[in-house]
């Protein structure tokens, strides 16, 4: 997940300075990087070297655990989407809610991050499908997303909020003086130059999302993790779906890391 | 238009600043009349800044009043967008907006705010882009012009709301000095136009080409205004005396 580390404000006056780090990095290549960058492709390939391996010469259980999964990559790739999305309004709201000057406003959302963050996303899921199911009855996939969005919302407000915060002071001041409300200041000059910086790490986000989504195999929603329990759970070939299952997660992780490294440096270069 | 009824367009009475325990404006009191062009001067941190970012409400003041256009801006039920669309502002580090192009830098705020169509707004930015000389970028982002140039886009981007009064809070000081006279020319166009103007500066050129007051601040307050040539000639406070023989 992602660590923001905001750096004190530049002496001079200018423009503060952000860094985001992310600890999930390593699995993002750059250019530079040649170790990562060799390891990258090794492992990428390896992992698909190695499914086509067991496919191909082992069919037997690995053609049929294989027909097993995309049911349940496609459950995964649903909850991750979807939790994405709602983690990004409810990052947007709350990175808005942490620069608020009104402090019941502040107060609130400053609270949901800290509160948030200071709980583990399997026991959150836990409280929202199990606890609360004493009061009301979420369904499976709805608690799995709504646990899933309100967790990565959290950080998801950390990004937004030191977003932000990287555009000069003098951006804002311009826009207000020619009128602007406020909110259009923000939305007109604020928030499209803040995305550059947003971006990536929401990248980032996404792919720790992609992978924490294996956590809802614990509610009843069929995702990849959880096809590959009820198929070994059956068979007894606990090593065998297991690694099958591991081999995937390895791929499309590997894959969409470095979809988001070729947009970040996109974004670089510009 | 006349100025015969010396219409106020700023009316500043004991306005008083702090920043923590620094009182940057010290029971400052200044009018300034509908057409008139006053040139503020100091050393830094006299609060000639402050001041001036206090008539479009950028600072908050603590004590005083300040009406502009007629609205007491220090009244929290009057609407400052409303004063900040009659007052343009152009600050020391430029500020326009990297993220869109020359010509939308002018447009932006003539649609979102004072609701124009998006081709009268062109329009009238073409229009100040010729007057501030620089059409031919109107479709470049503003991080590929100079700092001269960027400034020029800044102060059509203020004029393009049409503004009853401008502010210049040290234009030319981040500029190369190669720079400076392009941006000089555009604001002594302007001034000789008849728009009302504040202007916190050490070019004293400029001063003593347009301004009809200048006024010196130390210290947060106000210690000495005149005629231009007054500050050139006799000013009679040490502090202006000695202020003006380092920057002459």
């Amino acid at each position: 997940m992602a660590q923001i580390d905001k750096t004190k404000k530049d002496p001079s006056g200018g423009p503060k300075k952000v860094s985001i780090d992310v600890g999930d990095g390593a699995a993002i290549p750059s250019r530079e990087d040649v170790g990562l960058f060799t390891a990258w492709r090794v492992a990428f390939f390896g992992a698909i070297a190695c499914i086509l391996y067991l496919a191909f010469f082992k069919p037997d259980p690995y053609v049929e655990i294989l027909k097993f999964l995309p049911d349940g990559i496609y459950v995964t790739f649903k909850v991750t989407v979807l939790s994405i999305v709602f983690a990004l309004a409810i990052g947007l709201f709350t990175g808005l809610g942490r620069i608020s000057k009104n402090r019941f406003i502040n107060g609130a959302a400053s609270l949901y991050v800290e509160v948030i963050r200071g709980i583990p996303l399997l026991v959150q899921l836990f409280y929202i499908y199990y606890a609360l199911s004493k009061f009301v009855n979420v369904p499976d996939m709805a608690s799995a997303v709504i646990a899933m969005a309100v967790c990565y919302g959290a950080y998801m407000g950390e990004i937004f909020r030191a977003g932000i915060q990287s555009i000069p002071k003098g951006q804002a001041e311009a826009a207000r003086s020619l009128g602007m409300t406020p909110a259009q200041s923000m939305f007109h000059v604020i928030l499209p130059q803040a995305v550059k910086t947003i971006l990536p790490p929401v990248g980032n986000e996404f792919v720790a999302l992609l992978k924490d989504s294996s956590l809802v195999s614990i509610l009843a929603v069929s995702d990849l993790l959880r096809r590959g329990r009820e198929y070994a759970s059956e068979s007894f070939n606990y090593f065998e779906a297991y690694t099958v299952i591991a081999l995937v997660y390895l791929v499309i992780t590997l894959f969409l890391s470095k979809l988001i490294g070729i947009m970040e440096e996109k974004i670089r270069a510009e | 238009m006349q100025n015969d009824t010396r219409r106020k367009m700023v009316e500043m009475t004991g306005v008083t600043k702090f920043f923590g325990t620094l009182r940057a404006l010290d029971d400052v009191s200044l009018d300034v009349y509908d057409g008139e062009k006053v040139v503020i001067i100091g050393p830094s941190g006299s609060g000639k800044s402050t001041l001036l970012r206090s008539v479009n409400k950028l600072e908050e003041i603590n004590a005083g009043s300040i009406v502009v256009d007629g609205y007491q801006i220090n009244d929290p039920k009057v609407n400052i967008n409303k004063v900040r669309e009659e007052v343009g502002m152009v600050f020391q580090q430029f500020n326009v907006f990297p993220h869109k192009t020359v010509l939308e830098n002018l447009t932006l705020a003539q649609v979102v705010v004072r609701k124009r169509s998006k081709k009268e707004a062109e329009q009238i930015a073409m229009d100040l882009l010729a007057k501030v000389g620089i059409t031919e970028k109107a479709n470049v982002y503003p991080t590929k012009l100079s700092g001269g140039q960027q400034q020029r886009v800044a102060i059509a981007r203020a004029l393009a709301m049409q503004p009853k009064l401008m502010l210049f809070d040290e234009p030319t000081s981040a500029l190369d000095p190669e720079m400076i006279g392009e941006v000089l020319e555009v604001m002594v166009k302007l001034a000789k136009e008849g728009m009302t103007m504040i202007v916190v500066t050490h070019e004293m050129g400029f001063a003593r080409e347009v301004a009809d007051r200048v006024i010196f601040m130390d210290y947060g307050k106000i210690l000495e205004e005149g005629s231009p040539e007054h500050f050139f000639t006799s000013p009679t406070h040490e502090r202006t005396q000695q202020f003006m023989r380092q920057i002459l």
